[in-house]
């Protein structure tokens, strides 16, 4: 099973707030794969919107996206390019 | 960021009464004008702009939570409205369930910053099972404060 992670930078000029959070786990739950997401110490369940917005990611954060599972490399495409987006 | 830095004291409402999105929308942004947060000349301004968020897209964030926000210039600093509906709030959830605890929050223009912090401060409040039992269990406002500050304290 193929593990992909990525290191992003959070264009999203308000950050990862609650909208764009609702839209990485709508992508995230099209996936089979594990997927969570960390920023500094705290990993989060890539599938739950409370996990997502808790790391309270702004604009200009760091933060690792990981997908494990027979899918991985498809979802990290898809989550890299909308965390890629500066809306 | 503490909760209770934003979280007024006065809304508080333990009885969320309608089961309807709109309804209890309105019944927090009316706890914050009796709580003298927002004044009642900007209500319909206030209401419009949390309801033409929730069209953008559900603000339910699954495990029986929503989060009604909006930014709005009627709003002088970040302030929340808490209720807690035993019956349950149909909010368009993702998860299809209805949501239980809802926070209503309310940001000036241009706040993106701190909106974001309160965002991540009630999702890591609200994340554990027990603590959302608890408050769901709590009788008064009082004992709400309590739970809440008791966490707020854990933060350093």
């Amino acid at each position: 099973m193929p593990r992909v992670k990525k290191i992003i930078k959070v264009k999203n000029k308000q950050g990862l707030h609650a909208r764009p959070a609702a839209l990485f786990v709508q992508i995230a739950n099209k996936f089979e794969s594990v997927i969570t997401v960390k920023k500094d110490k705290d990993i989060v369940n890539g599938k739950s919107i409370m996990g997502i917005l808790m790391l309270g990611a702004e604009k200009g954060s760091v933060i690792q996206i990981e997908a494990d599972g027979k899918d991985a490399y498809q979802a990290i495409t898809e989550l890299e390019a909308l965390l890629l987006k500066d809306e | 960021m503490k909760i209770m830095d934003f979280l007024s004291k006065k809304a508080i409402v333990l009885n969320i009464k309608s089961t309807k999105k709109e309804e209890v929308i309105k019944e927090l942004v009316d706890a914050l004008i009796n709580a003298e947060e927002i004044e009642k000349r900007h209500r319909n301004k206030i209401v419009d702009a949390l309801l033409a968020r929730e069209k953008l897209g559900s603000t339910a964030i699954g495990q029986g939570i929503a989060i009604p926000h909006a930014k709005s210039e009627y709003v002088e600093k970040l302030v929340a409205a808490l209720g807690i509906s035993s019956s349950g709030v149909n909010f368009d959830a993702l998860d299809e369930e209805p949501v239980y605890i809802i926070f209503l929050l309310l940001a000036p223009q241009d706040s993106a910053g701190p909106h974001l912090k309160a965002l991540a401060s009630i999702s890591r409040l609200l994340k554990d099972k027990y603590f959302r039992e608890n408050l769901k269990a709590c009788k008064d406002e009082k004992s709400i404060i309590n739970l809440i500050n008791q966490e707020d304290e854990k933060k350093v």
